[in-house]
Order: C-alpha cells, then structure tokens, then sequence
C-alpha cells in the first residue's frame, strides 16, 4: 500500500478545510495511507509575493525539515505545490538546504497529478449527476503544466458531462494581495470567469487552485448567485465535503 | 513624453471604464492572441521554434559586448557611421546636432520605442525641427498628442469618428468618411508628399546582425522602407540588446517576431540595411547613422538577475494576452512601455520607487513567460522587484514598504516557523473577526481588505480547521471519511 504526506496549505487549512478532509477521503479510499504533519504552516507564498523573501526562506527551510524525510507528499493546492517546485531552489540557493530543496521538488505533487500520473489511476468511483466545466488556474496549467490529469479524473465521474468553458485558461483574478490592492481590476477578471461559467452551462465550475475556488465563491456568494465552485477533490469524494 | 507611472491607478480607474477601449482590448486574447496560437502551427515543431528563438536571444544577450563590438566594426567598414550615446541627453544631442548639420528643417520617422523613449520629439520640436511620424498609428498618436496605448498599435484604442474628425481638422483630408481604407489612402497621400522632399529620414532598429553589420526593419505600412530609401541621411536609433549575432539567427527571430506580434508568418515589408548606398545603386541614404543608445542598459545588463530583460524583441504578445494589460489599456503604464514587458523594463529604467504600481499589478498568471519568444520569466521578475523595493535596494531605487507592512510581515515571519504562535494567532483571528462573521461568510473586516470586500464575500476561519478535524478524525471521534 502507499504512503503519502499531505501537505495541506494554510487557506485550505484555515477557509476551506473541506477540500483537505475531501483530499483523505479519496486517497483512502483508493487504499493510499495518509499521514499529516501536525508541525506544517504555510508555503511561504505570500512572503514571496509581497517582496519579502527572506521570510519566505524561512518557511521554506522549515517545510524542507518538516517533509525532507517525505517519500511522496501531495497537496490539493497547485499554486502551492508550484512555490516549492518552482521558488524553494532559488530561494535557498546559497543554502546548505539547496540540494534537499531540488529533491524535495520532485517528490511533491499536485493531487490530480499524484492520481493520474504516479497511482495510474483515472476512475475513483465517483459520482456527479450535471454538467460540470474546468477551470485552468494558472500555476496548474501555466505552473505545473497539469491540465489533462484534472479532465481524465473528471471524464470518469459517473453522470458527468464536461462542456466546454470559454477562456478557461484565463486568470480569475485572484493573484493574493492583487485582489485587494488592485480589486477594480481584479473584479473585472472575475467576472470574466463567472460569465463564462454561467454561459457555459455548466452546474459547477471545478478548480485544482484553493485561491482561484476562495475568489469564485466569495464573488459568487456576494451576487448571490446560485451556482458554485468546488474544488476537485470535492467532487470526487461525494456531496459530503462539498460545503466549506 | 511625460513620464506619468506613479499615476497608475487613477488612470488605470479612468480606462477600465472606457467602453470602446474596452470592447477593443477585449478582442486581443480571442483573436489577436488566437491568430498567434494558429500561425505557430504552420511551423514543424511550434515548442522547438520557440525554444531556438530563446536560445538565440539568451546568447545574444550572454555575448552582448562581444556582439556589439563585432557588429560596429561590421557596420562601419560597410560604410555606415555608429555612434554611442551614454543616455537620453546624449541620444538627443547627438540626433539634433546631425540635424541640425544638414539644414533639416523636418525629419520623417519610422516606428521606433526608443525615441520615445529618449524623449525625442520634444526634443526636435524645442529645437523648430518638425518631427513627422510616418507610421499611421504614430502619425494619429502624435496629432493627438497621446502616448502609444499598445507598442505596436500606439493608437489602436481611437475611434475611427475622432480619427475622421481628426484628419478633416488637420486638413489631411477632404471628403467626410469614416471607411478605413479611405482613411489610411488620405494618410498615405499626406505623407507621401513629405518623403520626396526629406534630408533626413530617422527609424528604429528591430534587429542589428553582428556578423554582417546589418540593420533590419519589419513593417507592414512601408513606411519605414521610405525613410531608409528617400533621405540623403539616415538615423537609425536602436538600443544594444538589438544585437543577434548572425543573419540566421536574425532570420529566426523575424519567424517568432511576425508571428508573436501580429499573428503573420511574415510581415508585408522586411528591410535589410547594410551601410548606406553604393557606388553605382539607385536608392538609399548616401550617409547611414546608426546610433546605440545605452540608457541603463549597461546596468541592467550588469546585474545577472535582470539581464535577461534585455532579450525581449518587442513584438507585444506579452501584451495581447495578459488579464491585466487587456483590461487596462497601455495607458495606465504611464510611458512608452506597457503591459508586461513595460513592466519589467520601466521600473530598471525610471527606478523602483517611481514605478511601484507596474512590478505589482500582476497576478503572477505566466501568461506572458509562456509565450514570450525571448525567454523572459516577468512574473519571476516582478517577485524580484518587489523584494528589492522591500529591501530599498540603492541601485534600482527602491523605497522600502510602509512600517505597518513590515511589522505585519516580520510577525508572519515569526509564526510560520512556530507552530504555537501560529495556531495561537489563527485562534485569535478567529476570536477577533467572530463579529464580522455571518452563516460561515465575512462580508467584510472593518478596514481590512476594504478592495477585496467591495464585491466579494470570504469564508470565516473555519469552527474546525483541517488540523483541528485530522486530529479528530484520528481520534475516532470525527465519523472516517
């Protein structure tokens, strides 16, 4: 049986925890063996973001010594998985860390992708009667390069029909603190991606990206508006982990 | 040209509301960008046309003294005269005194950034030297004294009724229409009848080939090629990152150029200057000036983490697709660069803390990094200028954040490595924003995020938090998933 540690980043932790309790429930169904590191915090994402690197260093150095030891280590939260993959190296550059930070990276995975490309398995026997649409969250498709692992799973959903979502590849408008500091732009990026969901006729729209489902919902949620985004964790693991 | 970048966000307000420039900029990423995706494909290997212009633009720019050396000794013994200016005031004089030396009372100039850059056609005008765009979109930027909306397209976003009241205004033409094409023959004709009295004709420089000295145009309007063949001087103003070093790999770059910027395989003119004209051939300039104009480029090349900047070949796809820049317009950018890869190269030249709003107006989306035919990683880079900023780097002038940042950063810093001070601060949060919080929902945190909670709601921290319910779950008390 397999092993994997779950690294379970801070707005899910803290917003949405459903989608880390929807991310056990299918692995161990699957037969997967999860364990979580109780000591783990936060990518050091939003550090990086805002300039201060330094900090983010220090998350960095902290999740090495937290996961160093982790064979597999899957996360339902692509954008964090693409700050360890992409940043923990150039961040500790000059740091002892450095070789541990390369390793690391190729031991880290996106939860699609751990399904799909590592577990070879597209069928979790879930079920969803609609039509859903997929959302391409940047550091997922532009990050990690992951867009057929999310639509392989979903194409197995019993009941399910994919329709097509116009400029899925489009951002949503989230980007952390853009959408507070910029949020006249950023309203209008959402409301790009909300049109296109409601045109595309879809019951849900499904994301890979915890930041791309906190900005859709809270947007959502505000208009009033009946429809919803769920992570894809949440629908693969059934109705149940659907709320917040 | 004013330099307005620290009036980012009033602009960028003013325009997001601006209904036409709206449904035109709305346009780019389905059509324009599409028409890019759809004329990649007519090469063998799309991925590996675009990893080899990468390449080239990497070596280009790892060789670039080198190159550049090689490329004047080319030019000069080709007959041409290449001049060095250190900065803008340099350029200028430079332009000016060679002006002034031949008794030109106009000049007619071909697209280039660069003298916008440099601030050149204020300059002339200063100097009762007429500056005469030849470019339409320049010529219609110019009579209406607006800076470039789009590198390419500097007046895209205008209307063809300002346009037609415009050129009916300026006397450029007679008849009341608002037919493009009518419009585009009444600007031909205007201009035409400039060129066949011109000195000096003045253009930029898309490409400058080391191996051979030469200079290369790519236009669609033809109007450069009548700067380069109609004046007895010749200006050709041009940065140092224009280098590539041989006419293949120029050729190459022309393939991703044409393709990346307008959606064409190539485009309807592509001149190759090397030296003015010869003994016994009928058109050309009889002296060819090739000015390379440094303004921070040194700089910029010295330091390894913004270096590559300098490989970017401007062709605005960067623009075409980027959430941001399609919703904004090139305005907002405040200079002659705008969308993303003004944003990577304003703050290097104007200075991090005069350019605050460009490096941090991005939601690190990366659609420019994978289209971008030189290889530049921008959203990398904006997270660089931004920790220059916040550590107030002298050499990129950066300002250092507000003290309540850093104090809020500093406590961050402090939590994520400790496990009790961040689930004590989580419990806290928790306990302060209680009162904000309704059926699971924050509608909004008092002063907090007032941009976020203008039209978006944002879950509560959770009564139970994935830790709190794993800990549960492991105790059997949580029913197992």
């Amino acid at each position: 049986m397999s092993k994997v540690s779950l690294f379970i980043p801070c707005l899910v932790d803290m917003f949405a925890p459903s989608i880390g309790m929807a991310t056990v429930a299918i692995l161990e169904r699957l037969g997967v063996e999860t364990v979580y590191h109780d000591e783990q915090t936060c990518c050091g994402q939003p550090a990086l973001n805002a300039g201060y690197g330094n900090y983010a260093l220090e998350a960095a150095r902290r999740f090495i010594s937290i996961f160093g030891d982790d064979e597999v280590i899957v996360s339902p939260a692509g954008s964090c998985v693409y700050m360890i993959k992409r940043y923990y190296p150039e961040l500790l550059e000059d740091d002892p860390l450095y070789p541990m930070a390369v390793d690391l990276s190729s031991r880290v995975y996106e939860l699609s992708q751990y399904l799909v490309d590592v577990l070879d398995i597209t069928d979790v026997g879930a079920q969803y009667e609609g039509k859903v649409a997929y959302h391409e969250s940047c550091h997922i498709l532009r990050g990690l390069g992951i867009s057929r692992q999310p639509k392989v799973l979903l194409s197995k959903v019993k009941g399910t029909e994919i329709v097509p979502l116009f400029a899925a590849e489009m951002c949503c408008g989230f980007g952390g603190e853009f959408a507070d500091r910029y949020h006249y732009i950023s309203e209008e990026m959402v409301k790009d991606k909300v049109n296109n969901f409601q045109a595309s006729g879809a019951d849900v729209l499904i994301t890979c990206e915890p930041g791309c489902y906190l900005n859709l919902n809270g947007f959502l949620h505000r208009q009033q508006e009946n429809k919803k985004v769920l992570h894809l964790a949440q629908l693969l693991a059934g109705p149940e982990f659907q709320g917040l | 040209m004013k330099i307005r970048t620290e009036e980012f966000n009033s602009i960028a307000k003013k325009e997001i509301n601006n209904a036409y420039a709206r449904a035109f900029l709305g346009l780019l990423p389905p059509i324009i960008a599409m028409r890019r995706v759809q004329v990649m494909s007519s090469f063998p290997n799309p991925d590996q046309a675009l990893k080899l212009s990468r390449a080239i633009r990497s070596e280009s720019i790892a060789r670039l003294p080198d190159l550049l050396e090689e490329f004047e000794q080319k030019a000069t013994k080709s007959g041409a005269k290449v001049l060095w200016a250190k900065d803008a005031q340099e350029a200028r004089k430079l332009v000016l005194s060679l002006i002034r030396d031949r008794g030109a009372t106009f000049v007619t100039k071909g697209k280039s950034m660069v003298t916008e850059e440099i601030g050149l056609n204020e300059a002339l005008e200063q100097a009762q030297i007429e500056p005469i765009e030849t470019d339409l979109g320049e010529f219609i930027a110019q009579q209406l004294n607006r800076p470039p909306f789009h590198i390419v397209g500097p007046a895209i976003n205008v209307p063809v009724e300002e346009i037609r009241d415009l050129f009916l205004r300026e006397g450029i033409m007679k008849e009341d229409t608002t037919d493009p094409v009518q419009l585009g023959y009444a600007a031909r004709i205007y201009l035409r009848d400039k060129f066949h009295h011109i000195k000096v004709g003045l253009t930029g420089v898309n490409m400058a080939v080391a191996e051979t000295g030469t200079i290369i145009n790519v236009e669609n309007e033809g109007n450069i090629r009548f700067n380069k063949s109609s004046p007895i001087t010749q200006i050709s103003i041009m940065t140092p990152e224009k280098v590539v070093p041989s006419l293949r790999d120029a050729m190459h770059i022309i393939r991703l150029l044409c393709r990346s910027c307008t959606g064409q395989k190539i485009s309807a003119y592509v001149t190759l200057d090397t030296g003015p004209k010869k003994a016994g051939e009928i058109d050309g300039p009889e002296e060819l000036y090739i000015i390379i104009v440094d303004n921070g480029r040194s700089e910029i090349y010295a330091n390894p983490r913004t270096r590559e900047v300098l490989r970017c070949i401007r062709c605005g796809a960067c623009l075409n697709t980027c959430p941001v820049y399609t919703k904004i317009g090139g305005y907002p950018y405040g200079w002659a660069y705008s969308g993303p890869m003004g944003q990577i190269l304003n703050p290097l030249l104007l200075g991090l803390d005069r350019t605050q709003d460009l490096y941090r107006a991005c939601t690190q989306c990366g659609t420019c990094r994978d289209i971008c035919p030189g290889g530049i990683d921008h959203p990398a880079l904006f997270l660089y200028y931004r920790s220059c900023d916040v550590e107030g780097n002298e050499k990129l002038a950066g300002k250092k954040r507000p003290r309540s940042e850093r104090i809020s950063f500093s406590l961050w810093g402090l939590a994520v490595k400790n496990k009790l001070l961040w689930n004590t601060a989580l419990r806290l949060g928790r306990f302060l924003t209680k009162k904000y919080s309704s059926d699971g929902w924050l509608t909004n945190l008092g002063r907090l995020f007032p941009g976020w909670f203008k039209e978006r709601d944002f879950p509560s921290i959770s009564d139970s938090t994935f830790r709190e319910r794993w800990k549960e779950m492991r105790k059997g008390k949580y029913g197992h998933p």
